[in-house]
C-alpha cells in the first residue's frame, strides 16, 4: 500500500511527475527562441526547434465554390455548426423526464442563459430576447474554443493556386464573422424596438424635431421670448437626437473589433508564447485563452440583450 | 530613419499608450465593485455581472489600440 502523500498519490509518483515536469521545462527553455538567444546554438535535433511565426490577417482561401472564395475561417464556422447542431440532434432523439447526464448538461446551459436574459431584460422580454442571444452566445462560444483544441490549426492544405494553407483557422479571427453577427444583432435590435413601441416613435428618438417646430410656431404667433428658448432647446434636442443615431450605429464597430481584436490577440499571443518557450509557457496562457472566449460570448450576447432592452422600454413621458 | 523601423516603434507606441487608460479604468471599476460588495455581500451576483460589463467596455478601448498596432507591425 503506497503511502498517503501529496492529493492522496504515493510520494514516489510525485517525485515522478515533478521530474518529467522539470525535464520538460528545461527541453523546451533551451529549444525556444529564448533559449536560442541565452546559450546559442546547441545542436538540438531539428524536430524541437519551433520556426518563427507569421501570423497572418486575411484568412487564407482553400477553395473556390461557385466563384466564392472559401477560406478557412468559413470552414471552420461550419464545423462549428456542424458541432452544434449534431450535438443538439443526437441529445434530443430521446429526451427522458428523468434526464441523462449530456441532457441534463445542456438543459443547464441553456437554463442558465434563460435565466441571465430574465434577469437583465425581465420575463416576457427576456423570453422573448432568448433566441437570438443565446444563438448568439453559443456560435461564439464554440468557435473560440473549437480553435483552442491541440493540432485545429495544424492540418494543412495544399490549394488551387499551390500554397500551403491551414484547413481550419478559429472562425472568430476573420473580421467578416465578427462583422457578421454585429449586424445581426444591430438589426434585431432596431426590429425589436420599432416592433415593440411603433415606427414612427421609434424613429422620433432620433428625429427629435418637435419642439424646434413647436418653437417656430409659437415665435409666429407672437410669444417671442418663450419662442426663442424653445429653439434652442429644440436645436439641441435635434442634435442629440442625431448624436444617438451615430452611436447606433458606431456600435456595429465598436462590436465587430472587440470581438476580432480579443480572437486575434489571443491566437497571436499564443503563437509567441510557444514560439518563445516551446511547452511550458503557453499552459497559463491557455488557461486565460479558454476565459476569453466565454467572457467575450457572454459580452457579446449580454451587450445585445442590453441595447434591446433599452429600445423597446416605453417612451419616457417629455416634461411639456 | 526607415520606415521599418518607425512602423515598429509607432506600434509599441500604439499598444503601450493606449493601455494607459484602460488599465486604470478596469482599476477604478473594480475599486467601485470592492467598496459596494464590502457596503452589502448579499447583493454580490448584480455587481459582479454589472462589473464583467463594465470591464468588458473598457476593455474593448485595449483592444482598438492592439487592433492598430498588429494592423502596423502585419499589414502595413
Amino acid at each position: 500500500m503506497p503511502k498517503r502523500g501529496f492529493l492522496g498519490r504515493s510520494s514516489p509518483i510525485l517525485i515522478g511527475v515533478l521530474l518529467v515536469i522539470l525535464v520538460l521545462f528545461l527541453v523546451s527553455l533551451l529549444s525556444g527562441a529564448l533559449g536560442s538567444s541565452l546559450f546559442g546554438d546547441l545542436g538540438l535535433p531539428s524536430w524541437l526547434s519551433v520556426p518563427q511565426p507569421h501570423p497572418e490577417l486575411p484568412a487564407g482561401v482553400v477553395f473556390h465554390l461557385l466563384g466564392f472564395p472559401i477560406t478557412n475561417s468559413i470552414i471552420a464556422a461550419w464545423l462549428s455548426i456542424i458541432v452544434l447542431v449534431g450535438v443538439s440532434y443526437a441529445v434530443t432523439r430521446r429526451l427522458k423526464l428523468i434526464p441523462t447526464r449530456v441532457q441534463s448538461m445542456l438543459e443547464s446551459a441553456l437554463g442558465w442563459l434563460l435565466n441571465f436574459c430574465q434577469d437583465v431584460a425581465g420575463k416576457e422580454n427576456g423570453r422573448r430576447f432568448f433566441p437570438v442571444v443565446a444563438t448568439i452566445f453559443l456560435f461564439v462560444i464554440t468557435n473560440a474554443w473549437l480553435s483552442l483544441i491541440p493540432g485545429f490549426g495544424s492540418i494543412l492544405i495544399t490549394n488551387a493556386e499551390g500554397e500551403v494553407v491551414e484547413l481550419f483557422r478559429g472562425a472568430n479571427t476573420d473580421i467578416n464573422l465578427p462583422l457578421a453577427l454585429a449586424l445581426i444583432s444591430f438589426i434585431f435590435v432596431e426590429y425589436w424596438g420599432i416592433k415593440s413601441v411603433g415606427l414612427f416613435r421609434y424613429l422620433r428618438k432620433f428625429i427629435n424635431t418637435g419642439r424646434f417646430f413647436g418653437a417656430i410656431g409659437q415665435i409666429f404667433r407672437g410669444k417671442v421670448k418663450a419662442g426663442l428658448v424653445g429653439l434652442s432647446n429644440g436645436v439641441i434636442d435635434i442634435f442629440v437626437g442625431a448624436l444617438e443615431a451615430l452611436s447606433e450605429l458606431v456600435r456595429i464597430v465598436s462590436f465587430t473589433f472587440r470581438l476580432f481584436g480579443n480572437m486575434t490577440g489571443g491566437e497571436i499571443l499564443l503563437l509567441m508564447m510557444l514560439f518563445l518557450v516551446p511547452f511550458i509557457l503557453a499552459i497559463p496562457f491557455y488557461g486565460l485563452e479558454l476565459l476569453i472566449g466565454f467572457v467575450q460570448a457572454l459580452i457579446f450576447a449580454g451587450l445585445t440583450l442590453v441595447f434591446a432592452t433599452i429600445a423597446v422600454a416605453p417612451h419616457t413621458v417629455e416634461a411639456a | 530613419m526607415e520606415a521599418e523601423t518607425i512602423k515598429l516603434l509607432a506600434a509599441g507606441l500604439a499598444m503601450g499608450l493606449g493601455a494607459i487608460g484602460p488599465g486604470i479604468g478596469i482599476g477604478i471599476l473594480g475599486l467601485g465593485a470592492m467598496n459596494a460588495l464590502g457596503r452589502n455581500p448579499e447583493a454580490r451576483g448584480p455587481i459582479m455581472t454589472n462589473m464583467i460589463l463594465a470591464i468588458a467596455f473598457a476593455e474593448a478601448i485595449a483592444i482598438y489600440a492592439l487592433v492598430v498596432a498588429v494592423v502596423l507591425i502585419f499589414v502595413a
